[in-house]
């Protein structure tokens, strides 16, 4: 445990124990790009498909997502499955990985904005399964 | 290389102007949070932090000093010009990047099978990309190294998405109005690199001339690249 | 949750503020806290999704007014010594 105490001072507690390996130059090529990868090589059937239109679902939770406001109850048509991932919302608060597949949903700018945005405009948002509902 | 781009703010945002801001925080009723404390300088804490890590065995310092070595250094946006370069000179890698940007952005060496998952999206006369991730910072590391702060800040982040023309013409570019623009939200672990079209007048350069003339704003979505300047050489 | 994080049209945040030739890192204590954060990948006991939420519930004019490498920072070290990197297992 590194303390407030620990934090504070730069020394570590006497006695506290260490954690071995400790990550060294060697050990670096694997880390990089370092991230904790998202995806997942698992077989989970998608419920939506390229061409399909979509609600975003109209969800407020008070912990993480990746859902933003201004695409929520929007309507929008996939373009791409990119596959599976891990799921943030329960990830962020260690509630398991619920791999899903994620989409490219494009919205149209009017869709989003009214009618004062460019007829022609698009923003495409990368969208979780559990985001979407059938339009 | 002379740029439309009009000159606006460029004061970096400093420690010392993040300390002043954050006692303006401290003035805020916030009941419900935790007030972070926030002494006068942060390379003391860093410091702190960084041997107590060191001590614990957490970190290599020596490998500390290697990332940062790579991210200063070995990773930048000269990594994203020579993909853009190739797929300029070379038709059959610019069909694969399209298709399987990981994959064709992995030939060239800059980033391995574990990396971040890429997508490119090609400007061309009538669509126009431009990239952005409204909710924290999310970039495409491997091509274009760190994000610059503008990119990780409230006024891009926020009206980007929605007045991407408004942001646009603030840093130079009018775009016609019978172009179409896409912008890419990065919510999720898909990043994005825009291709962005080839400059008139460029036939005769090589590869390595046109990597030159790529910047990482036209990789972003919020510049084109610029023709070589009069004088041939660019 | 929607918290001020979720910026995504919302307006008057006023102008870009662009900086030429902006160097990486702004100050060396910036490099070793991002370097840190990468470093900190190899723990077992974090994730990117809950580092991205604690960004998320700081105070909402911290986070919009602190520097980016300071937030990091301060969350960086708050979790560290929540979430007992050090012990084992």
């Amino acid at each position: 445990m590194v303390s407030a105490a620990e934090m504070a001072s730069g020394v570590p507690a006497p006695g506290a124990p260490k954690a071995t390996p400790p990550l060294t130059a060697d050990s670096i090529p694997a880390t990089l790009p370092n991230r904790i990868h998202a995806h997942r090589d698992v077989r989970v059937s998608p419920r939506f498909e390229p061409g399909q239109r979509v609600r975003a679902r109209n969800i407020n939770p008070i912990g993480h997502t990746r859902l933003p406001r201004y695409a929520r109850g929007k309507v929008g048509t996939v373009c791409l499955d990119h596959g599976v991932y891990v799921f943030p919302d329960t990830s962020a608060h260690f509630l398991g990985e619920k791999p899903q597949h994620v989409y490219s949903v494009r919205f149209a700018a009017q869709e989003l904005w009214g009618l004062e945005a460019a007829p022609q405009d698009s923003v495409y948002v990368d969208m979780w399964d559990d985001y979407l509902e059938p339009a | 290389m002379t740029t439309k781009r009009r000159d606006f703010l460029t004061g970096s945002l400093s420690a010392a102007g993040a300390a002043m801001t954050a006692n303006l925080a401290h003035g805020q009723e916030h009941p419900d949070h935790e007030h972070q404390s926030v002494p006068s300088d942060p390379t003391l804490r860093v410091k702190a932090l960084e041997s107590l890590l060191v001590e614990k065995g957490l970190v290599d310092r020596n490998a500390l000093d290697a990332l940062v070595d790579t991210y200063e250094n070995k990773i930048g946006p000269r990594n994203g010009a020579r993909v853009v370069a190739r797929a300029w000179v070379d038709p059959a890698y610019k069909a694969r990047l399209l298709a399987d940007a990981t994959s064709a952005i992995a030939e060239l060496g800059y980033s391995s099978k574990q990396g971040d998952r890429m997508l490119v999206v090609e400007n061309t006369k009538k669509v126009h990309n431009v990239i952005v991730c409204t909710l924290c910072s999310c970039y495409p590391w491997p091509v274009l190294g760190l994000p610059p702060v503008w990119y990780k800040s409230a006024p891009y982040r926020s009206r980007v998405v929605i007045d991407p023309r408004g942001v646009l013409r603030e840093f130079g570019l009018e775009l016609p109005e019978d172009v179409e623009v896409r912008v890419w939200d990065s919510t999720a672990e898909l990043r994005y690199l825009v291709l962005p079209e080839r400059p008139a007048g460029t036939q005769s350069l090589n590869e390595e001339q046109l990597a030159a003339l790529v910047t990482r704003d036209a990789m972003v979505g919020v510049a084109r690249v610029a023709p070589p300047e009069a004088g041939g050489k660019p | 949750m929607n918290g001020v994080h979720d910026l995504g049209g919302m307006q008057d945040m006023g102008p870009i503020q662009y900086e030429r030739n902006e160097p990486v890192f702004h100050a060396p204590w910036e490099s070793r806290v991002f370097a840190m954060f990468l470093a900190a990948g190899a723990w077992r006991k974090w994730n990117l999704d809950a580092f991205r939420h604690a960004r998320e519930v700081l105070p909402p004019a911290d986070y919009l007014l602190v520097s980016y490498y300071e937030q990091w920072l301060s969350c960086f070290a708050r979790f560290a010594g929540q979430e007992g990197i050090g012990q084992r297992g």
